[in-house]
Parts: C-alpha cells; structure tokens; sequence
C-alpha cells in the first residue's frame, strides 16, 4: 500500500509561518509523500516562496510539488520554483519523479495546468490571437502531462498520480459558479490522464468545490484545495484493496 | 456571521431607500458595480484574494470564503466595510482549518 498525503492552495505568506509545520511533522505517521498541489503563495514573490520553503523543508517525507496560478502571479516562477528546490521540495512541471516507498515505487507526473472549460462548453483555439494563446497554453500543458505520465511507464511503479493545479473534471467543481468553470480547468487534462494511465489525479484551484471526481475513463480525481479539505492535507491510501 | 455595517437602505432587489434614484449609491446597478469593485480590491491588494465570494442577497451583500490565516480574514472584513459602506453587509469568512486528518481514504 502507497500513502499519499496532499493539499493545495496554502496560499502562505510572511503572517502563515508555522501554521501548517505542526500538522506536517505528522506525516510520517500517515503518508509516505506530501503532494502540493499549487498556489502554495498568495502572490508568487519570493519572499512568500520563503515561507512555503521553511514551512516544508527537512520534513521527514519527500514533497512534490506543481505551481499555481497565485504563484506565477508576481512573474518570477523560476524563482519560486529555485527556493522550493533549495529547501528539498521536487516541482514539476511537465516531469515526472518517483517516490520509493515501503509499499511500492509511486510515480507522480506533474503540471500547473490552465483553463478552458470541458467537453460542449469549451473554449476553442479560434479567433484572435490571444484566445488562440489561451488554449494553445492548456494544450502545451496537458500534453507535458501526458508525456511525463507516459515516462512513467518505464519506472516499474506500482501506482502513477497525475498532480495538478487546475482541474481536469468538472465534477470537482460543483459549488463553484458554473460560469466560471473555464477557468477552472479544461478537459484536455483529463483526456490526457485517460489517454496515459493514472491511478489517482490530485489537483486543487477551485476553493469552493467538492473533493471527489471522476475522469471520463474512470481515473479518480481529488480536489485537495485546503479549503474544500478543511484540513492541513488529505491522506489517499492507493492498492489497499 | 452577520456584519451588518450599515441600514441605509436595502442593497439590490427591492425599491430604491428614500431619497435614492437611478445613480444613487444605494440603486442596485450601483451595488453591482460596488461588490465587483469589492472584488477587484481583495484579488489587486495584499491579498491576492480570488476566494472570496461576495453576493447580492435579500437586500444584503454576502461576503463568504476561507482565507489562509487570521490576518487575512481581518483585511477582506476591512476592505469590505470601505467599499460597501452604507450597506447591510453579512460575512461569514473563515480561517483554513490546520489540523492533520483523522483518517485516510482506501482507493
């Protein structure tokens, strides 16, 4: 059995330190990884990425981590992404690492995602340059995701997690605004999870969803959104049955 | 919980306060723009605050969410006390839950 433990949307800056170390200590308990599923900052300065950094690091379970949309916000997600490494943390964005775990190898392949909506009402690349741009950055991003969850084909793992930001379903939606849900995320993450494999697809951005989803192919789907979880992270155990 | 910051007048979905015309701080049209300038506010500042719902209501403004820390929670209730003032405004923001899970999920 492979423990995952995930959360999203943190959103920490300098006022958050230390709110989430106690319940992180806990891990080893419970998980064999920490997954964060994005927007881990308010405004993606590195100085609120400090924050993340000191809240996560020497942890004794390895984190994984994808960008969000808050984290891109300040335009340096190099930067972001820099002191998350330095502190231990593996961000990925259109990669894959593995996890060796008492239970098995677990392969997490990730991406931050965008939006566009889902099948029937959806955004098309049509039109005017910047729409086109809109889903053609989906597009790149799914189609990272399908390539970093197909490189795990070769990693021998006993369970593959697909991470995110943004949403691949709508079904974890439901509480948000339905006009709203072309920002919430788009399909063409889901098809790429479908179309690759995944055990379990985790992602957060929608704060007023609902934790449970499934892809069309039947691939499980959790929002892990800190607000949706009303905790400091969820624990998913994957081949118990 | 309820805030209410004001009883000028109801806030959208009823006939103007007395005295109040079409441009009228208290007309709806106006408090429509007011709760989108509300938003704008919580997401440009500080906080870089998408969560947080505000919605016109039985004559009210409905301020919701869950904001990451105390603090947070302080600035949306102050932002929204300025831009909504003159209004009843009802909040009911909370503060993310830290605690470790009591259990896991089997998949």
């Amino acid at each position: 059995m492979i423990r995952v433990a995930a959360v999203g949307d943190i959103h920490m800056g300098p006022d958050s330190q230390g709110l989430l170390r106690p319940a992180f200590e806990t891990l080893p308990d419970c998980a064999d990884v920490l997954l964060l599923a994005g927007d881990l900052t308010r405004h993606g300065t590195p100085e609120e990425a400090r924050v993340v950094a000191r809240e996560v690091r020497d942890l004794p379970v390895p984190v994984v981590a994808v960008l969000g949309n808050h984290d891109h916000h300040d335009e340096q997600p190099g930067k972001v992404t820099a002191i998350l490494r330095e502190a231990g943390v593996t961000v990925l964005e259109g990669e894959h690492t593995v996890v060796d775990c008492a239970g098995g190898r677990v392969g997490i392949a990730g991406a931050k995602g965008f939006g566009g909506g889902f099948v029937g009402r959806s955004a098309g690349e049509f039109g005017e340059p910047v729409m086109k741009e809109f889903v053609r950055t989906t597009r790149r991003s799914a189609d990272s995701l399908h390539a970093a969850l197909k490189e795990l084909d070769e990693e021998d793992c006993a369970a593959r997690v697909a991470l995110t930001h943004f949403s691949p379903v709508a079904d974890t939606l439901a509480g948000e605004p339905p006009e709203i849900h072309p920002f919430l995320g788009s399909y063409l993450l889901a098809e790429a999870i479908d179309t690759a494999g995944a055990d379990l697809a985790v992602h957060g951005h929608a704060h007023l969803g609902a934790e449970h989803g499934m892809t069309a192919g039947g691939v499980r789907v959790r929002n892990v959104a800190q607000p949706v979880i009303r905790r400091a992270f969820n624990v998913y155990r994957l081949g118990a049955s | 919980m309820s805030d209410p910051v004001g009883h000028q007048g109801p806030a959208a979905g009823g006939p103007p306060a007395a005295g109040g015309s079409a441009g009228s701080p208290q007309s709806p049209e106006n408090v429509e723009y007011r709760v989108a300038h509300l938003q704008e506010r919580l997401a440009a500042e500080e906080l870089g605050e998408l969560g947080v719902r505000a919605e016109i209501r039985a004559g009210a403004v409905a301020v919701t969410g869950t904001v990451p820390s105390a603090r947070c929670r302080e600035t949306v209730l102050r932002v929204a006390r300025e831009e909504l003032a003159g209004l009843t405004v009802h909040t009911d923001v909370v503060v993310a839950e830290t605690t470790s899970p009591d259990h896991a999920e089997e998949l």
